[in-house]
């Protein structure tokens, strides 16, 4: 019984990772950007939910959807302040600005929020739910539905419909997709706007009843693997990929953590990251593009 | 008087002035001037309680200048270099530090301090003085950095020696350790009790070890392992951070089992994180160094006196008190080197020995610390070591025992 609550807990968690790859996934897709301050915009949605409900009191039903309005106007005015300009211009420079917005957001959270640690509501019941034996984290269980609805959400969005497939247009490449008609701004501040919601949907859902620190950004990197793993282009596969890292993770926490004496589970997505770069570049489900020379 | 002469004698009256005050014997003339070097971190990690642990610092120092500074002809003046809390830079302020204040100390903050300094300091024979408990691997012989408090380690064991006997227990008290790897210093404190336990069965049985995150993401599986091995009692002093997600985990296992905490992420400060002190009812913290409580207790009349007279700004919670203890033990030390050695010419190294020479006794940190015995076996005091434990009793922090007897732990 021990067995399956752990491959149970680390799948969840594995899903709220891959909640959180989905901001990689979606800014990547319409942007070829791999934005590496997706920590980050875990941590401002983080503090902007904690504001809302702690310091203007606002009930958490209200504070929560304020919120995730709040986020999206923040990644719109990110992609509209440091990345509107360099379209056109190489990948390169676009991924240097993400790691520039990395240390900018850091900085400007510490100037306007502090540097406390603080507390975060509540979101989800504490109390667990019970299946004879097994013991499930609420907040975890709900995080994982509201995932796994998002993944078959913006699956159906990029692949069904115009304004996702312009901005998978748009990934293809920009100079050709303004050729078509297709507007690049537009398209990559909707990818923005989407992942900045995705990584305050992913700290509600990570940080219920905790504490909210600069620490919480890490979540970011653990979320990495996921998304090589899945492959940066698809979105569906995260959830796969998601439920694998995060067993993995599990079991190696609750197995080899203890004989080892150190904390392999932390490092298990990581050692699958590599091993899956080694092996398929592209991941389980990225595309595989076919150049002619 | 014509014009030339007005003109003249008002030139040798301003002369004659001028030639007396600077021959008089004025007060900086008699006073000797020696400089301490404070490093902070106010604007990185631990940005949010630099400045009341500086303060603290600072007042304890303003106070001895205006008292035993007065009375021996001494000042000590202090400056703030900003650390970020990052050894690299520490490494690069020093050579700065060094020429401009030639300091007779340091007062450090941390890790980094240390690591950037601890090889460096013997050779400019400026002595080092923490506010923190000492480590593990810090622990040689012949240190220039010096810590008020043994290693986490003994503290830890010192609590749990203490609940073993109020539990009434004939076995081992049981405890699991929660730890990271982020940071060599949580491993550390780790190891040191599972050291003590390992060499003291009867008194102590680590369960087990979880290595986390510093922010964990879910530890209810984890806790899980441990309440069903029986604990009595959860030992964290890692961070507010993963004492909240642990406590929210033995929350989601039904279970009500007491965790310790240090000073750093003690009772206040992993409360607040938790969304108020009664969250963690039932609860201890335990170190080496007063608790701060209001009441008619030594530790808090000086900060009433700090607070009154001489600027103190900062509230009377655990980090004030190690900001206080540090400055304490330090100024004490400094009186102590010029007891031995006059006050002319004090360098960092007579300052060193003064350490060695004598106890400080708690009535000279006002008892921001108990008695302190260094001698150059260790950074901190091996002999007479004594903790404080708090508890949350009905949603407000008490003092539940004090001058708790730390029992021996080796080398490890």
């Amino acid at each position: 019984m021990d067995f399956l609550n752990y491959v149970i807990n680390g799948a969840l968690i594995g899903l709220l990772y891959a909640l959180i790859a989905m901001g990689f996934v979606v800014i990547y897709r319409a942007s070829k950007v791999f934005n590496f301050a997706q920590g980050e915009l875990v941590i401002l949605g983080g503090f902007i939910v904690w504001y809302t409900s702690f310091e203007l009191g606002l009930n958490l039903w209200l504070a929560i959807p304020i919120s995730l309005i709040a986020s999206a106007f923040a990644g719109y005015l990110i992609e509209r302040i440091f990345l509107t300009k360099l379209i056109g211009e190489s990948v390169f420079s676009m991924v240097m600005v993400t790691v520039g917005l990395l240390i900018f957001l850091r900085g400007f959270i510490l100037l306007v929020f502090g540097p406390a640690v603080r507390p975060f509501p509540i979101v989800f019941p504490l109390r667990p739910l019970f299946i004879g034996d097994l013991l499930i984290p609420m907040n975890l269980l709900i995080g994982g539905g509201i995932t796994i609805v998002c993944a078959v959400g913006l699956s159906w969005f990029f692949n069904k419909t115009r304004p996702g497939l312009r901005m998978t247009a748009v990934a293809e490449d920009h100079v050709v997709a303004s050729s078509m008609g297709i507007s690049v701004k537009h398209s990559i501040a909707a990818a923005w706007i989407i992942g900045a919601v995705l990584s305050t949907m992913g700290a509600i859902i990570f940080l219920s009843g905790k504490s909210l620190t600069f620490l919480a950004s890490d979540i970011g990197f653990a979320a990495l693997p996921v998304a090589l793993f899945a492959g940066l282009e698809s979105i569906g596969g995260l959830i796969l990929a998601g439920v694998i890292v995060g067993v993995a993770q599990g079991l190696a926490t609750a197995y080899l953590d203890p004989i080892i004496g150190g904390s392999i589970g932390t490092v298990m997505p990581f050692i699958i990251m590599l091993g899956i770069l080694l092996v398929r570049p592209t991941g389980l489900f990225g595309w595989r593009t076919i150049e002619r020379v | 008087m014509n014009t030339f002469s007005k003109l003249s004698f008002r030139a040798l009256a301003v002369a004659g002035a001028v030639f007396a005050l600077s021959h008089a014997p004025t007060r900086a003339e008699a006073e000797s001037t020696y400089n301490l070097a404070m490093l902070s971190d106010f604007s990185g990690p631990y940005a949010d309680i630099m400045p009341i642990l500086a303060g603290g610092r600072e007042a304890v120092v303003d106070w001895w200048n205006d008292t035993r500074g007065k009375e021996l002809g001494v000042v000590l003046n202090y400056k703030n270099f900003e650390t970020r809390y990052d050894a690299a830079q520490v490494a690069s302020l020093w050579p700065g530090i060094k020429s401009e204040l030639n300091p007779i100390a340091v007062m450090g903050l941390g890790g980094p301090d240390v690591a950037a300094l601890g090889e460096r300091l013997p050779e400019d024979q400026i002595p080092m003085f923490m506010s923190t408990a000492g480590y593990g691997f810090a622990w040689k012989s012949d240190s220039w950095v010096f810590n008020p408090r043994p290693t986490y380690s003994h503290e830890s064991a010192g609590f749990l020696n203490y609940l073993r006997q109020k539990l009434g227990k004939d076995g081992p008290v049981k405890v699991a350790i929660m730890a990271s790897e982020a940071s060599p210093a949580y491993v550390d404190m780790a190891h040191g009790l599972e050291k003590y336990a390992k060499e003291n069965p009867e008194m102590v049985e680590v369960v087990e070890t979880v290595y986390t995150e510093v922010q964990p993401t879910d530890l209810t599986a984890q806790m899980r392992r441990v309440v069903r091995s029986g604990v009595d009692a959860v030992i964290i002093q890692t961070n507010t951070s993963i004492v909240v997600a642990t406590k929210r985990a033995l929350q989601a296992n039904g279970a009500d089992i007491p965790i310790m905490l240090s000073s750093h992420n003690g009772l206040p400060a992993s409360g607040k994180a938790a969304g108020g002190v009664a969250q963690l009812e039932g609860d201890y913290e335990s170190y080496g160094m007063a608790i701060a409580v209001e009441g008619d207790t030594a530790p808090y009349q000086f900060y009433k006196l700090l607070s009154e007279k001489y600027g103190l700004k900062a509230p009377w919670n655990v980090v004030t008190a190690m900001g206080m203890s540090q400055g304490s033990y330090v100024v004490a030390v400094i009186d102590h080197a010029i007891a031995n050695n006059g006050a002319e010419n004090l360098t960092g190294a007579k300052v060193r020995e003064a350490l060695f020479s004598g106890p400080i006794t708690t009535e000279e940190t006002r008892g921001m610390l108990p008695t302190l015995n260094f001698t150059p076996e260790a950074p901190f005091p091996l002999k007479g070591l004594k903790v404080n434990i708090a508890r949350v009793v009905d949603g407000k922090i008490v003092i539940e025992a004090t001058n708790v007897d730390v029992p021996v732990v080796n080398k490890w």
